[in-house]
């Protein structure tokens, strides 16, 4: 099978998007009505191959380059079919599989991701690690050809609706540095002593969870890579959050900024510095989004210089929704938009995969050489 | 001229320019780099040579009149001409090719305001003054961080106090990101591209201003330190074909027009 360059794809995708319609059902926006439609489209993209590309052959992809993942992303998320959420986890779990499970392992579960069959979710985060997330404390213990697993997890998204979980666990004793303690393990989350529990947050989307485990029994079979390789994996993941899955969030802004626009547009000019300074941003986020992805696509290791995007797209994202806040008064406070949610969503912007704060830390220490504090 | 550049013979240019804009500025340095070729390389690799001589008159501090040729590159006007620029407010200046200083503007520029000018494209001419905005940006930068690391207050280098670092990292942000926006090939479309790099490299000088300033504290608001010279020519240049505001809200106007936002860049 040859694969079309980028260009190619992109027009190819657009003519099937057109011709299948994907269109989520309109009045339901509960979250069970998203993670739905989230399905839907998986399966529909990968009966149709699109969602294979970019993937190697080993896990059932069609090979080419990982950039087509980030066109199919920005067609999706930018057309409203998927939310930016669920979708852009295929993007950090698949590589991970790839990566660290047995062959055969990767083999078997990543095409029921793919083509949402399942769907899995991402235990790092604990209740005491959120920005220090070398110092969290769930442990795995060796008994026999067994892990057993006591402790929490708290910010999973959507685990109420996975089927399996790659967890970060402490394997390593008090005497062996953070970095080389940690532990991931695939785990099924239908394991006995597993309790999932939406979290509640303040956009009312209850995307987010508790998990606990409580003497939960794993084979050593899932451990993915070897002990202590849990930290270098989530280190792994960044080049990935940070190219395809800024990309679809970034289109996805794009999209909103256009329906904000249209809202807006009969009230003259003095709206022009506002939505230019929201334009700006989006423009200069996208920009620099698209050298990161295509330094990747060539081969280059990405590393600290990432972190720029990130304080790129959580400004970006939190002017964009501030924007909506000062030219649509009373619309976020008084009636029941989807602007509500989104603005306070993009409040999150600046603390999740890594706060503000953090990113400007790795900037002055890795990419200003100031030394340490 | 041989215009096959590998990186070897660009490192060495780029390392020509440099002592030669740290030796002489204004009408001596216009001189001088049209004995290095200055006309040949902007109508034959134009896309190499303006980032590289515009970023490093920023680098340096030093100035030439080089944007005239910019302009008169695009409209295929008469070599050594001054053409009339819009300057922010609604003014219109010339580039004096004499290089001396004028009476009036901030910093030392030659520019001298004119009673009128005609409307003309600007896109180029306004990527080569962000690609000045942002090496006076990096200058800027340079500047604070080697004094961020060198003063010591409390018993540390002030390097060591997170809202130090945290201004800095900030002004590398700004410079990236409007760098990104300067490296875009503006294909789709060359005005909107070229407004909003402009945009964005006034922004981040500006905002490089205003840390670093800040950052170098009182030896950075005296005469004797390098700051000041080019705290007033990101001021000057941010107004010059219309400031990173100006700039802001015709981009904004212009999305009102459309009733979208152009995705100007693709994968």
């Amino acid at each position: 099978m040859t694969v079309p360059t980028t260009a190619e794809f992109r027009t190819q995708l657009v003519a099937w998007l057109d011709e299948n319609d994907l269109t989520p059902p309109p009045d339901d926006h509960s979250l069970d009505a998203h993670q739905a439609q989230h399905l839907r489209v998986l399966s529909a993209l990968y009966d149709a191959d699109w969602m294979r590309y970019g993937w190697p052959e080993s896990v059932g992809g069609l090979g080419g380059p990982a950039i087509l993942r980030a066109v199919v992303g920005e067609e999706i998320v930018g057309r409203g079919l998927d939310h930016p959420g669920p979708y852009s986890m295929l993007e950090v779990l698949t590589p991970t599989m790839i990566d660290y499970a047995r062959p055969e392992l990767a083999a078997e579960m990543v095409p029921r991701l793919l083509s949402g069959r399942e769907s899995w979710c991402q235990g790092f985060s604990e209740p005491g690690s959120g920005s220090d997330l070398a110092s969290l404390t769930t442990r795995a213990e060796q008994r026999g050809d067994d892990w057993v697993i006591n402790g929490q997890k708290v910010w999973t998204s959507f685990a109420q609706y996975a089927t399996r979980c790659i967890l970060l666990t402490r394997t390593g004793g008090p005497d062996i540095p953070n970095h080389q303690a940690i532990s991931a393990f695939f785990v099924d989350l239908d394991t006995p002593g597993i309790t999932v529990r939406p979290l509640r947050t303040m956009h009312d989307v209850d995307e987010f969870c508790e998990v606990y485990f409580d003497d939960v029994v794993v084979p050593a079979d899932r451990m993915l890579g070897k002990p202590g390789d849990g930290w270098q994996l989530a280190m792994d993941l960044l080049p990935y959050e940070r190219s395809s899955c800024f990309w679809q969030r970034i289109a996805y802004l794009y999209s909103r900024f256009d329906a904000l626009i249209g809202e807006v547009r009969g009230l003259g000019q003095s709206i022009d510095v506002d939505l230019g300074e929201a334009y700006l941003a989006l423009h200069t986020l996208r920009c620099r989004s698209r050298a990161t992805q295509l330094r990747l696509a060539d081969g280059h290791r990405l590393g600290p210089e990432t972190s720029i995007d990130k304080v790129l797209l959580a400004s970006a994202e939190q002017t964009l929704y501030d924007t909506v806040h000062d030219l649509l008064p009373g619309v976020i406070e008084l009636g029941e938009t989807p602007w509500r949610t989104e603005y306070l969503y993009s409040r999150a912007a600046s603390i999740y995969g890594g706060t503000a704060e953090v990113q400007r830390n790795i900037i002055a220490r890795r990419l200003l050489d100031l030394g340490k504090e | 001229m041989d215009t096959d550049f590998d990186s070897d013979s660009l490192a060495l240019l780029e390392d020509g320019l440099r002592k030669t804009m740290l030796s002489v500025s204004g009408a001596k340095l216009d001189a001088a780099l049209a004995e290095l070729g200055w006309a040949e390389m902007l109508s034959d690799i134009p896309d190499v040579a303006i980032p590289l001589v515009f970023r490093l008159l920023g680098e340096t501090g030093s100035h030439a009149s080089v944007l005239n040729d910019v302009m008169l590159e695009v409209i295929e006007g008469v070599p050594g001409g001054t053409p009339p620029m819009p300057y922010t407010g609604g003014t219109w200046v010339v580039w004096e090719r004499s290089g001396e200083a004028s009476e009036t503007t901030l910093g030392g520029l030659p520019l001298r305001q004119v009673p009128d000018g005609e409307t003309m494209r600007l896109c180029e001419a306004r990527r080569a003054l962000g690609w000045w905005l942002v090496g006076s940006a990096r200058a800027m930068l340079t500047l604070a961080r080697q004094h961020a690391l060198d003063r010591v207050q409390f018993g540390k280098p002030i390097a060591g106090f997170q809202a130090v670092r945290h201004r800095l990292a900030e002004t590398l942000v700004a410079i990236e990101g409007a760098e990104a926006t300067l490296d875009l090939p503006g294909v789709a479309n060359v005005d909107l591209t070229g407004l909003l790099a402009k945009a964005a490299a006034g922004k981040a000088a500006l905002t490089a201003a205003k840390h670093c300033q800040q950052v170098l504290g009182g030896i950075g608001f005296t005469a004797e330190h390098e700051l000041q010279h080019h705290v007033k020519r990101a001021l000057v240049l941010d107004g010059l074909l219309g400031s990173s505001r100006e700039l802001t809200r015709k981009a904004g106007s212009g999305l009102r027009a459309r009733g979208s936002a152009p995705r100007l860049v693709n994968l």
